[in-house]
């Protein structure tokens, strides 16, 4: 109890501190719904999808480049492969076109299965989505810093102490309540869709039209290229499937759909149509620029520059402005699609926590009316994905994706549950089409264990379970709180014999005030108790008692043979205790609170007192607080 | 003394360790060990001081001593007084009465009493 008072004490001071950083309490009431425009509600919900061209064509030549070896080969797998993503991508988005008219309060991975499907379904949704969203911010952050270090080489040992420092100020910029505003997120979007377009544009027409030719490579890059490897099955899936995270994201439009203005429903699939069209566009472009241009990248970061860096470098000529551009563009959108997932994560980890599912801290909300905890939570756990993975995307990439097509999986099973159950006009094509495509992406899903399991799939493949059990085990312990506690029709508190025993180490004002407040509890029976360590104690405290008029309550002094307090005292309260079936007892402990400097001069036996008396039944042990100024 | 009773006295708690000692201390007094007391008859017992109390008994002073021999402890109490000369904690006292039960306690009031200032002697 004194290092709670002690904390009380600071407090004070923290709270300027936090004050600072996080900005001043918002009330409940100002806690207004903003509803987006299409134009804003693309870049707000898109960006996350969006921002994956900025690594997917670089993720797909990695494993053909450095993993497979394939050398020249690779270039010629880029357009098929793109097609395929597309195809899939296509697939998706009808999909979830679906389910944005089926939940217009939104409908989240989580939500549909848990609702369609039942518990379990619904957990390994939610399971999945969260790892997601961890690696999320994770693989942007780090494309993010890669953008930048691809501009500046310098920076490129510093890799995870930038990657770090970005969290931690996406953290306290979330903490502050970082509003889904248009106005921060429009223009980083925008701009980017922008410099991508202007990219392919301006580079196919060199390549066709002036006939560039493809970069030049030296060292490492070049030793690469000379590789002769045939292209395998097995790298082919991977391949795809690591193209295949260009489909992150997608599901962010159907999760927000009460953000939009009205008609809700037919805004959100018209904007999900747009970010496909723009995704699947300019990862297309990217990938026939990159055939002809062929970029270079290994998996370790031997090469610094991404892909999208080389390619701007080429077709620009050189690191003018319209590189810099591309490159602050793209660190920019992947900036922001990492902060998509700080409005996601802590909302379904607040959800999760409402079905008693995960800890209730989650669904609190702090001064600023954003889910604190999990802010805090996500920051952690990315940052510490970062430090483990040394920052570097194509480490993460398997981890990924594993947990984006489980939560498209389910989620489209749901849908065709819900399709059965409700049975509304042209439920047979509806479910068709959710059928398709929730069969579709459990094979991708599938595909990705199979390929990527010993580069890190295995890690959710493990991870998911394990999340689930601790789920079921917290919603467990909630349930049997609950009916523990829950009172029945004619329960009536039980009445108890309260005895108060007030502590007494020496007689003065405090102790004094202790007794009043004793007093004051109209208690059935009060002692005060006093540990003596000599004839001389006892006789001075007994004299004080009588001199401060409080003999009219009883005072016991006990010794201590082995001159421990804490144990007799106890061991008093033990033996008073057996005196009655139902007593409750309070123990009254007079503390005195001075300055943070001089607290821990005082109450440290009070503290080992408390500490013990914590866990004992019937037991309520109160401090009354001396303010020494 | 083996190793066994190292151990074996390692582990006693600390009331245990004390109830030892005053059942040594009081071994040569013969009197009726103070677990063994009966109630409504005149006994003779003795232990020594663990607990003084004052408190208001109906609205006079009275002191209340726990007296405790190892073997079991009992309550005396002396009203009209908040204090007697000589009973101190840690001192040792001869109590000759009849004992009653009140609560799970067995009482003396006002018995006869002898202070044993050098425990046994």
């Amino acid at each position: 109890m004194a290092g709670f008072i002690t904390l009380m004490a600071t407090s004070t001071k923290s709270s300027a501190v936090k004050r600072f950083l996080i900005g001043k309490p918002i009330p409940t009431s100002e806690d207004a719904h903003q509803r987006l425009s299409k134009k804003i509600a693309l870049p707000v919900f898109a960006s996350d999808a969006i921002s994956s061209t900025a690594y997917a064509t670089e993720e797909i030549l990695i494993v053909f480049l450095s993993l497979g070896a394939v050398g020249m080969a690779a270039y010629s797998m880029l357009v098929p492969i793109s097609l395929i993503v597309i195809a899939l991508l296509t697939i998706v988005v009808i999909s979830y076109r679906q389910t944005i008219f089926a939940y217009p309060n939104g409908g989240g991975s989580y939500i549909v299965s848990k609702e369609n499907l039942g518990e379990y379904p619904g957990l390994v949704a939610g399971a999945s989505l969260l790892i997601d969203y961890v690696l999320t911010v994770c693989v942007s952050v780090a494309g993010g810093v890669a953008a930048i270090i691809s501009a500046f080489n310098g920076l490129a040992p510093h890799r995870v102490q930038i990657c770090i420092g970005f969290v931690l100020l996406m953290m306290v910029a979330n903490l502050r309540g970082l509003k889904e505003s248009g106005a921060l997120f429009a223009p980083p979007t925008y701009l980017y869709v922008l410099s991508l377009i202007a990219l392919i544009v301006v580079g196919l027409y060199r390549v066709f039209v002036q006939h560039l030719p493809p970069i030049e490579h030296t060292g490492e890059a070049q030793h690469l290229l000379e590789m002769q490897g045939s292209v395998t099955a097995f790298y082919f899936l991977k391949a795809f499937s690591s193209g295949a995270v260009a489909l992150t994201g997608v599901e962010a439009v159907s999760n927000g759909v009460p953000a939009f203005k009205k008609p809700e429903s037919r805004n959100a699939s018209t904007t999900l149509i747009w970010m496909a069209v723009i995704l699947g566009s300019c990862f297309f472009g990217l990938s026939i620029l990159a055939q002809h241009l062929q970029p270079v990248k290994d998996h370790e970061g031997i090469i610094p520059n991404t892909v999208l860096a080389q390619l701007a470098e080429q077709v620009y000529g050189g690191r003018n402005i319209f590189f810099y551009v591309t490159q602050f563009a793209t660190f920019a959108i992947l900036i922001l699609a990492a902060n998509t997932s700080y409005a996601d994560f802590p909302r379904l980890s607040s959800l999760i926590a409402k079905d008693n599912y995960l800890p209730r801290q989650f669904s609190n909300r702090g001064d600023r009316l954003v889910f604190s905890n999990g802010v805090i939570f996500l920051s952690l756990a990315s940052i510490g994905l970062l430090v483990a993975f040394k920052g570097q995307i194509s480490a993460l990439i398997p981890l990924y994706a594993v947990g984006v097509f489980t939560g498209f999986t389910l989620s489209q099973a749901g849908m065709v549950v819900h399709h059965y159950k409700h049975r509304e006009a042209k439920w047979k094509a509806h479910m068709a089409v959710n059928a398709v495509g929730s069969v579709t992406t459990f094979f991708v899903a599938g595909i990705f264990v199979v390929v990527k399991f010993t580069d890190g799939a295995w890690i959710p493949a493990i991870l998911i379970p394990i999340m689930m059990i601790g789920f079921k085990g917290i919603h467990r312990h909630y349930t049997r709180v609950r009916s523990f506690l829950l009172p029945s029709d004619d329960y009536v508190a039980p009445f108890h014999t309260h005895f108060v025993i007030v502590l007494v180490g020496s007689v003065n004002q405090g102790t004094m005030q202790a007794v009043r407040y004793a007093q004051s509890l109209r208690p059935d029976r009060l002692i005060a108790i006093s540990v003596v360590e000599t004839a001389e104690d006892r006789q001075r405290i007994d004299e004080a008692w009588i001199k401060f008029n409080l003999a009219d309550v009883e005072l016991q002094t006990i010794t201590s043979e082995y001159r421990d307090l804490t144990e007799p005292i106890l061991n008093r309260i033990n033996e008073l205790d057996e005196e009655y079936d139902d007593d409750l007892i309070t123990v009254v402990i007079p503390e005195f609170v001075t300055s943070v400097r001089s607290q821990w001069l005082h109450n440290q036996s009070a503290l080992a007192i408390k500490a013990r008396l914590l866990f004992r039944p019937n037991t309520v042990v109160t401090s009354v607080p001396i303010v020494i100024p | 003394m083996g190793l066994k009773n190292i151990v074996k006295s390692a582990n006693k708690g600390i009331r245990e360790l004390d109830a030892e000692r005053l059942v040594d201390k009081f071994a040569d007094l013969n009197l009726t060990p103070l677990g063994e007391v009966a109630v409504r008859t005149k006994v003779k017992v003795c232990g020594e001081v663990k607990r003084m109390t004052m408190k208001p008994r109906s609205g006079i002073p009275s002191m209340e001593i726990v007296i405790n021999d190892g073997t079991g402890q009992v309550t005396v109490i002396f009203s009209g007084r908040r204090h007697i000369a000589g009973i101190e904690h840690g001192g040792c006292l001869a109590v000759e009465g009849v004992a009653y039960r009140e609560r799970n306690n067995t009482v003396f009031l006002n018995p006869v009493y002898t202070l044993l200032p050098h425990g046994a002697e």
